[in-house]
């Protein structure tokens, strides 16, 4: 074979995927992503990088990402995965139930910035903390449903298990008091779950 | 009958048995508005229904009996084959909440019902159109498949599918029933009494739907209220170009203007207007389209008003250049509209100013200081959409991330785009608005920008980007990247060019009200807006907010 990249390792799909999946983004963010070392993830970069497929921007919003031959190549391999292992139907059953847990993230996302006062949608200040509470408890609830969603996909591709890790990290994160990691942060809940979603169509090759 | 009421000018129950919607349908009657042959099956049945976990006792047979008075009412037979009854089965609690529970329009479109309504309208178009939105309806209602699950598989049908129009809906039908028969395990029963009885029952479930028992926990609604059922005559907004759905204001929900406000959308039914799928128009395209209808609404909207001694919202469909009204309620209206309504009200003598006092919230007047495009600018307004984060930002067109980025560098950027997603992040964070095509207040793109504090506009139907182009088409009109835009997150409005920004509250309006309330609490002394507000509520009776 002579595709860019389909002799290497698994990490190198690992991170060449998370930038599919992340959009551009930095080294220590993809470590964050991939659960590897950054030196890692840096090194994958660069060899990434002599083989067309990804490439550094600098500038104020600097980040790496993905050349147009990434993303194809990209788009093969993470299909020839799912083919090997024999996953698509796994993957999009999984996928399924994830969009019928999709609105209620988002509402409740929606919740935690904003609530009504006298019909008025007014920004969560977050001062009431028994509200927080409450909309974290629904965060908790519909967690415990998406852990058994990311199980399944984890089954099919293992790849899928680091976002139930990240999915819990935020959450803990959240009801220790760290509120960014609803929605505010590079690593919230809604961050890893949008990035999932991404991932699936990635992965299932769904035109947004 | 113990669980179904029909509705009409008679019906004396509450909001509480009958729902809101039923309530309004009344209401509606009361004022010998044109509302199609309904009846309401109460929350009392739901609530029967989810302890026992099936239809109560006695329903099917008062289910009967009660689609015989809509047959008597509508000259129609339920299933028949010549001139078929065809009904919409909705959800309707005594709380709004919307889009959480399932909806079944054209339901008894059986195969020969629909054969029979193709006859009687020489359109097998219309009729097919109408058998799949049946079918669609109940493939999300009864399997565990999103609603954008179901349209991406018919979709998908329909790409597969010949270019002839019935040949392809023939196949989307297919695909539906195809979708019902697998996740169900058996395929819809052909046959027109036994769907109403399977509708009622997927909509009282989906009262229970995570979602919903979410939406609930969040807004303090116990789960114990249930939902009614309405099962309503459908009329067809699909049935041809004289047809149409939509919704209207009787005043300007953004300013509080006494003008009708709307969206209007011709030969569609009324879930495309809700769903975004279909470009909608505004409203008063109808008068010069179609002037009866706009007559009679326009009518309909005065004699609501004067019903709630408020500002009123209406859903409407229109078959064939006659008017129907599907659903009202009260305005509750916000920020400057809030406080506008209410002036303009005690000044049309339709309430005191003391209740003109009592209905602004100091929470308005806080709301209204948000800055906005002042309404007395004359913006040209290119589009509008759902405001998803308050605020106004100026800045030239981008429409890509890339493009976001790089122009960043030269001054403030508004990034347009069909819907965002995590690829679009760096561009979130690198523009000062934010604009999409597709999507509600809870999208993606309007969660980033709550999260970054930017101004967002979403949903705008009719809005197309071609990156490729480099250009945004909106409202008819095509723009260049570059172009300078202003996104008024509060209003969803998108304006060509910059027009005058407001961050005060002080039009006339406020300022009449605020003499008013001086007078009530006797104070004129030099205050800020909400404590003269506060004083004068305390002076009626209200307590200020803790």
């Amino acid at each position: 074979m002579t595709t860019p990249g389909s002799f290497s390792t698994d990490d190198d799909l690992l991170v060449l995927h998370a930038l599919r999946c992340c959009g551009h983004t930095g080294a220590a963010r993809l470590a964050a992503v991939t659960g590897m070392d950054e030196s890692a993830v840096e090194s994958e970069l660069i060899d990434l990088a002599v083989a067309g497929l990804v490439t550094y921007e600098p500038g104020e919003f600097g980040a790496w990402g993905l050349t147009d031959a990434g993303r194809v190549a990209d788009a093969q391999r993470i299909t020839q995965q799912l083919e090997a292992a024999g996953a698509r139907a796994a993957v999009t059953a999984a996928y399924e139930r994830f969009m019928v847990l999709n609105p209620e993230l988002l509402d409740l996302c929606t919740a935690w910035q904003l609530r009504p006062v006298d019909g008025v949608m007014t920004a969560n200040d977050h001062s009431d903390s028994s509200y927080d509470a409450r909309v974290l408890g629904r965060f908790t609830d519909l967690d415990r449903r998406a852990a058994a969603v990311c199980a399944e996909l984890a089954a099919a591709v293992p790849r899928f298990g680091l976002y139930r890790d990240r999915l819990s990290h935020a959450l803990t994160r959240a009801a220790s008091g760290q509120l960014e990691y609803v929605a505010d942060h590079i690593a919230s809940y809604h961050t890893v779950w949008a990035e999932l979603h991404e991932d699936l169509l990635a992965t299932l090759g769904i035109p947004r | 009958m113990r669980w179904i009421r029909p509705i009409s000018a008679q019906v004396e129950e509450s909001a509480e048995i009958l729902g809101a919607k039923a309530h309004g349908l009344v209401a509606l009657h009361r004022l010998e508005l044109p509302v199609p042959a309904a009846f309401v099956i109460t929350t009392e049945a739901c609530r029967a229904f989810l302890r026992e976990g099936s239809l109560p006792a006695g329903l099917g047979a008062e289910l009967v009996t009660a689609m015989r008075g809509l047959e008597a009412a509508t000259g129609r037979r339920f299933g028949a084959t010549r001139t078929p009854l065809v009904v919409s089965v909705r959800s309707g609690a005594s709380v709004s909440m919307p889009g959480m529970m399932n909806t079944i329009l054209n339901l008894g479109l059986t195969s020969e019902a629909t054969a029979g309504l193709a006859a009687e309208t020489g359109d097998a178009r219309f009729a097919l159109d109408s058998r799949l939105r049946m079918l669609s309806g109940f493939a999300s209602a009864l399997t565990d498949i999103s609603d954008g699950g179901v349209s991406a598989a018919l979709d998908r049908a329909a790409a597969r599918s010949s270019d002839d129009e019935e040949g392809r809906l023939a196949d989307e039908i297919q695909a539906a029933q195809q979708l019902i028969r697998q996740r169900c395990g058996q395929p819809l029963p052909d046959d027109a009494p036994r769907q109403l009885e399977l509708a009622v029952g997927a909509v009282f479930s989906s009262w229970d739907a995570p979602r919903a028992r979410t939406y609930r926990e969040l807004h303090d609604i116990p789960h114990d209220l249930g939902t009614a059922v309405i099962v309503q005559a459908m009329v067809f907004g699909n049935r041809d170009d004289r047809s149409g759905t939509g919704v209207a204001f009787s005043r300007d929900p953004n300013t509080g203007e006494n003008v009708p406000f709307g969206d209007v959308l011709f030969g569609h039914q009324g879930e495309a207007v809700v769903s975004g799928r279909s470009p909608t128009r505004p409203l008063d395209e109808l008068h010069a389209r179609e002037p009866a209808v706009w007559a009679a609404l326009t009518d309909a909207l005065t004699r609501v008003e004067k019903h709630y001694r408020d500002a009123c919202y209406v859903e409407f469909t229109f078959q064939a250049g006659r008017l129907w009204l599907l659903q009202t309620r009260p305005g509750r209206y916000t920020g400057a509209a809030a406080v506008r309504v209410a002036t303009d009200l005690a000044d049309e003598c339709v309430i005191t100013r003391h209740e003109a006092l009592r209905r602004v919230s100091p929470r308005h007047l806080q709301h209204a200081r948000t800055p906005r495009i002042a309404t007395s600018a004359r913006a040209d307004v290119l589009a509008r959409g759902a405001g998803a984060c308050p605020g106004v930002a100026v800045g030239r067109v981008a429409t890509t991330t890339d493009a976001a980025v790089r122009m960043a560098a030269d001054g403030p950027v508004i990034l347009v785009r069909p819907e965002t997603s995590p690829h679009d992040m760096r561009g979130l964070a690198a523009v000062a608005g934010i604009v999409t095509a597709r999507g509600g207040p809870a999208s993606h793109a309007a969660v980033v920008a709550r999260a970054m504090g930017k101004p967002a506009v979403v949903g705008i139907t009719g809005l197309s980007i071609d990156a490729a182009g480099a250009s945004v088409t909106a409202g008819g009109r095509t723009l260049g990247e570059g172009t300078v835009v202003t996104v008024d997150g509060t209003t969803g409005t998108l304006a060509l060019g910059s027009p005058p920004i407001t961050t005060d509250a002080a039009d006339m309006h406020l300022h009449r009200l605020l003499a008013w309330a001086d007078e009530a609490s006797g104070n004129r002394t030099e205050r800020d807006e909400v404590q003269r507000l506060n004083a004068a509520r305390a002076a009626l009776g209200h307590a200020p907010p803790e």
